[in-house]
């Protein structure tokens, strides 16, 4: 097996109501830079960094992530994932994320920007224990091309597993393939060039808080569609489809901020990043 | 043809009871929205359905499952009840189909005695099971000793049918028209047993992104005919 590119290594634990690092290591392509407290709740956020600027042919990315009970984390991106032309092979990152009890984590990466001839594959794996919070979203974004073809990727895969107690009660499997899909095609891309996918499990979560994001997420346009469901553990999936970043990216905020503020009386940080 | 076949086919019939009528997998939402409205734009996502979601779900999970029952590895049958029913992120398109598993699962468990059938409905009725009609189907193909490919076949062909029924109805279609788009799928259906052939286990659970946006959207259809 070829090395990774890229490994990051964080392990969180509270103490006296902060959350702090237990262990942070990082080689390669992959690093995080020094912790952020955006008020005094004692959650941390981290803004992980990809200092080669790109995904390349055949890189590897590995990240860890793993918190103790009732630690609080905010997990970033500094800036999009770009993945660049893979003539060879895929570029790939498979992330694993080890949630205790009591433990939050909302993992908001930047979108992931494909460019001509990229193929990536990525594969989330998430166990957690009951009484765990996880919110995560992804945004897949084509690429600028130099012919103007609005997908000029040839594939991205998103692989989404959740385990809770060692059982799998979430699989999320996106497989984009414009190199042999047509995408304008009913039943794909609807039209739409941009798909945004926010998973989130928690204790907390009620039909009727569903029925409230509907409610505020839906409208009648013809900017985006959206939409959600239960699933078979207390969580939702929300998919969202677009013609750009912002407008999806408007969308997974309100619905961030709604979760912040009825499951934890917080409103979330504005990620400053430029 | 031989009778092993035969009474397969009782399976695949369209007025066989297990619900199938009143699923449409998000194709009245496609309907409502005028995007499915005669033969031709039925038959396209029929295509699409079959080819992006059914191949990577309930297909591919009727060959992992042969093989398992083959090899007597019930884990592995067990393993793949859990993993169809997780993948079905649309809560509407998921809890039907785990109500038609049992309902299958309860009928052909009063035509054949088989242990594994058996086994099935009792981790279900433990909750550690979910019940799907992919894999009660298979169960049958095998115990029927109808060869793996035959019965992936025939099984994507009952629920092509039962789908263009509930297109005949809620389009609305003309018999005709449904009885000449199941004729044109029957290469389709051929081709898409042969990639199922060639998937591999890494490939499960793949879905196109607007008919699983169509899934979810159902849930909120006010007016329907279908439970999904």
């Amino acid at each position: 097996m070829k090395e990774w590119t890229g490994v990051l290594r964080l392990d969180l634990e509270e103490r006296l109501g902060k959350t702090v690092a237990k262990n942070v290591y990082f080689q390669g392509a992959l690093k995080v830079m020094r912790p952020v407290y955006h008020d005094d709740s004692g959650q941390v956020c981290y803004y992980i960094l990809n200092p080669g600027g790109g995904y390349l042919d055949g890189d590897r990315y590995q990240l860890q992530i793993s918190l103790e009970k009732q630690a609080r984390l905010t997990l970033t991106t500094q800036s999009a994932t770009k993945v660049y032309k893979t003539p060879h092979s895929h570029a790939y990152q498979e992330t694993e994320i080890f949630l205790k009890a009591g433990s939050y984590l909302e993992y908001i990466p930047d979108p992931l920007i494909a460019y001509q001839h990229a193929r990536y594959k990525q594969k989330n794996v998430i166990r957690m224990e009951k009484g765990a919070t996880f919110l995560y979203s992804d945004i897949i974004t084509p690429g600028w091309s130099p012919d103007g073809e609005r997908f000029s990727y040839d594939t991205v895969q998103l692989i989404n597993e959740i385990y809770m107690d060692d059982e799998l009660v979430s699989f999320d499997h996106i497989k984009l393939n414009p190199a042999t899909q047509n995408m304008e095609a009913l039943g794909f891309m609807e039209g739409f060039s941009h798909l945004g996918s926010m998973l989130v499990v928690g204790e907390q979560m009620s039909p009727d808080l569903l029925d409230r994001l509907y409610h505020v997420l839906y409208s009648k346009t013809d900017a985006y569609d959206v939409g959600l469901s239960l699933l078979p553990v207390k969580g939702f999936t929300l998919r969202v489809l677009a013609n750009s970043t912002q407008t999806i990216e408007r969308i997974f905020t309100e619905c961030h901020r709604m979760i912040s503020e009825e499951w934890f009386k917080t409103r979330p940080s504005f990620l400053r990043k430029y | 043809m031989t009778d092993q076949a035969l009474s397969l086919f009782q399976l695949c019939d369209s007025n066989f009871p297990t619900g199938a009528f009143s699923h449409s997998y998000g194709l009245e939402s496609y309907i409502q929205e005028d995007h499915v409205r005669d033969q031709a734009t039925f038959s396209k996502w029929l295509h699409v359905y079959l080819n992006e979601q059914l191949v990577y779900s309930d297909g591919l999970a009727s060959h992992i499952v042969y093989e398992a029952l083959e090899n007597e590895d019930f884990q592995r049958v067990w393993k793949v009840d859990r993993m169809l029913n997780v993948q079905n992120l649309p809560r509407e398109t998921r809890e039907g189909t785990q109500r038609m598993g049992e309902r299958m699962l309860n009928l052909v468990g009063s035509l054949y005695e088989v242990p594994v059938l058996l086994q099935y409905k009792e981790r279900i009725k433990e909750k550690r099971s979910f019940g799907h009609p992919a894999i009660v189907f298979t169960m049958i193909g095998h115990h029927l000793r109808v060869p793996q490919s035959t019965t992936t076949l025939y099984y994507l062909y009952s629920t092509v049918s039962s789908l263009v029924q509930n297109a005949v109805r809620a389009i609305p279609l003309g018999q005709t028209a449904g009885q000449k788009t199941i004729q044109e799928f029957q290469d389709a259906l051929v081709k898409a047993t042969e990639k199922i052939e060639n998937l591999d286990e890494e490939d499960f659970g793949i879905v196109s992104p607007g008919l699983e946006l169509s899934q979810m959207k159902h849930e909120r259809v006010n007016i329907r005919i279908f439970m999904s």
